[in-house]
């Protein structure tokens, strides 16, 4: 340490470093906070199976339903047999539709095609639909 | 380094930018001896963009809706992360914007810098003060609660008072014979739209007069003279004064530091100062609650409606009192601007703020 007194411009500079790091600090700290509040709110709640009255579907139909916030379509193609999709096409995320007389999906957004199980029949979709688990339960069925 | 020598030459041959930097920075010359309050207009700023940030993320959950406002806010304090800290910084800051901009008025009054040539700079400035009320009195409402509510229905009453067209002007204010869902449409957007653009366009004016004009030297000490008037345009120089960068944007930006250690400190240990319990019950248009009171900053107007015999004697001071000062430049002409050598003024000065003060207190306690 010497002993020359500091100078204004000395101290200038030391207090302009000093309130810069304080800056800085301040602006890392509420950065966090500022992520948090605009991130998703997990909904928690968010149920992981649905069940849907087994009456609302009839064979060769389709029906539409919202499953963990995105939309689904549960099927019976034949008898007894039921069939959970993803709704949401794999080329760029349309809602597809079910076409009644050809018994398939029809993407609008460019035309893909998925059959009942779910496999691409036609399009430029590259994957075909999700699939989710399908269990019966008495008079209900129950997704995931 | 050589690319930011680079970056700079490019801009400076298009736009000149390093005659402007230094002409408005490194060449911008202040008085020497500036004191602490010319400060406030720094720290006013920052105050004003923070209070635009915290508000921005408020609208990103808030819902104006008489039936759903009241929830939106309680999930920002309740489940939103950080939502608490938002709120509670756009609800301090907007209080201690108003003790700042009243510090700022009150120190320009003392030193008579809104005398000529600056009577535009100070006109503006008014306006700004009264958009600031205007700012708080929108925001109060959208929370939805008891007291935003019944706040709302009495200052709007108020302008009952007014001969042949009160009666429709409070209509007209609510947007419906009662504060209602109308009342908050119009209130939220004057408070998240109108109200801040209003308010850019003017301090963009306050400060180019600020500006262009040239900063008041203090009228203090012996060595200060009154400036000359002149009949053109003049712009007051500071010859031999101190760079306003780095010496002056330092002091600044320490100011700046206080008022936002100010801001979290009483964002974090006194919350409630700004929150009292009616602010926790949703609206009840059927229900006033007891006791109900204005802002701090407008207890002297409500003071002042109730101790005049008629409410329109009430308004009309009011609106005398505000419109004095608005007018002061105007008034008051003499070029002296020493507070020692203005004993009149002083004195009136001193009365003034003990007569609201005073008429606050009183309505606090009444
Ligand atoms: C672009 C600027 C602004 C936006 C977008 C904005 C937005 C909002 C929103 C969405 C609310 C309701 C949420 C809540 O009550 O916490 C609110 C409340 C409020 N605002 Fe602003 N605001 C802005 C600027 C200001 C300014 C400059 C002031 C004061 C000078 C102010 C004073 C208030 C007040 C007093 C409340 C009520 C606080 C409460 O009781 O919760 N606002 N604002
Ligand atoms: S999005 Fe479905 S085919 Fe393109």
């Amino acid at each position: 340490m010497s002993d020359t007194p500091v100078n204004a411009k000395q101290r200038r500079t030391f207090l302009g470093i000093i309130l810069g790091a304080i800056g800085a600090v301040i602006a890392g700290a509420f950065s966090w906070p500022l992520f948090r509040f605009l991130s998703p709110i997990d909904k928690g709640g968010e149920a992981e199976q649905v069940r849907v009255d087994r009456q609302q579907i009839k064979v060769g139909d389709a029906h539409f339903f919202s499953y963990q916030g995105r939309p689904a379509v549960l099927l019976q193609p034949q008898a007894g047999e039921f069939v959970a999709l993803s709704a949401v096409c794999t080329h760029l995320g349309c809602i597809v539709k079910w076409v009644d007389d050809s018994q398939e999906f029809l993407c609008p957004c460019h035309a893909g095609r998925f059959s009942t199980a779910g496999q691409v029949l036609g399009g430029p979709p590259p994957k075909p639909l999700t699939t989710y688990s399908v269990t019966i339960d008495g008079n209900d069925i129950l997704i995931g | 380094m050589n690319l930011q020598k680079e970056a700079m030459d490019w801009l400076d041959r298009r736009l000149g930018v390093r005659e402007l930097l230094h002409s408005n920075l490194g060449g911008y010359l202040l008085p020497r001896n500036t004191n602490i309050w010319y400060t406030l207009g720094a720290v006013l700023m920052a105050m004003f963009g923070l209070q635009f940030l915290t508000g921005i993320l408020l609208l990103v959950y808030y819902v104006p809706d008489t039936e759903k406002a009241f929830a939106s806010v309680t999930m920002i304090m309740n489940e939103v992360p950080y939502g608490w800290l938002l709120r509670y910084l756009h609800v301090v800051g907007s209080n201690l914007i108003m003790v700042f901009l009243l510090l700022h008025m009150l120190s320009v009054l003392f030193m008579g810098s809104y005398k000529r040539p600056r009577e535009l700079t100070w006109l503006s400035g008014f306006i700004i003060l009264n958009l600031g009320f205007v700012f708080c009195l929108t925001g109060y409402l959208l929370p939805w609660s008891q007291l935003s509510f019944w706040a709302t229905t009495v200052a709007t009453d108020a302008s009952g008072a007014i001969p042949f067209i009160g009666d429709y002007l409070i209509e007209f204010l609510r947007g419906g014979p009662s504060v209602g869902e109308a009342t908050l449409g119009r209130f939220f957007a004057l408070h998240v739209m109108g109200l801040p653009m209003a308010f850019l366009g003017l301090v963009g004016f306050h400060l180019f007069c600020v500006r262009r004009i040239g900063v008041s030297s203090p009228p203090f000490g012996e060595h200060y003279r009154p400036t000359e008037l002149t009949q053109s345009f003049h712009h007051e120089e500071h010859p031999g004064g101190v760079p306003f960068h780095p010496n002056y944007t330092i002091k600044e930006l320490s100011m700046v530091f206080f008022a936002l250690a100010a801001l979290v400190a009483i964002t974090f240990y006194a919350p409630w100062m700004f929150i009292p319990l009616d602010a926790l019950e949703p609206a009840d248009p059927f229900s006033t609650p007891e006791h109900i009171k204005p802002e701090w900053y407008f207890l002297w107007a409500y003071q002042t409606l109730k101790i005049f015999p008629s409410e329109l004697l009430g308004l009309a001071s009011q609106g005398a009192a505000m419109g004095f000062l608005a007018m002061l430049p105007f008034l008051d002409r003499s070029p002296e601007r020493r507070p020692s050598k203005r004993p009149i003024f002083v004195t009136l000065y001193l009365l003034g703020i003990l007569l609201v003060v005073g008429l606050s207190i009183w309505g606090h306690y009444s």
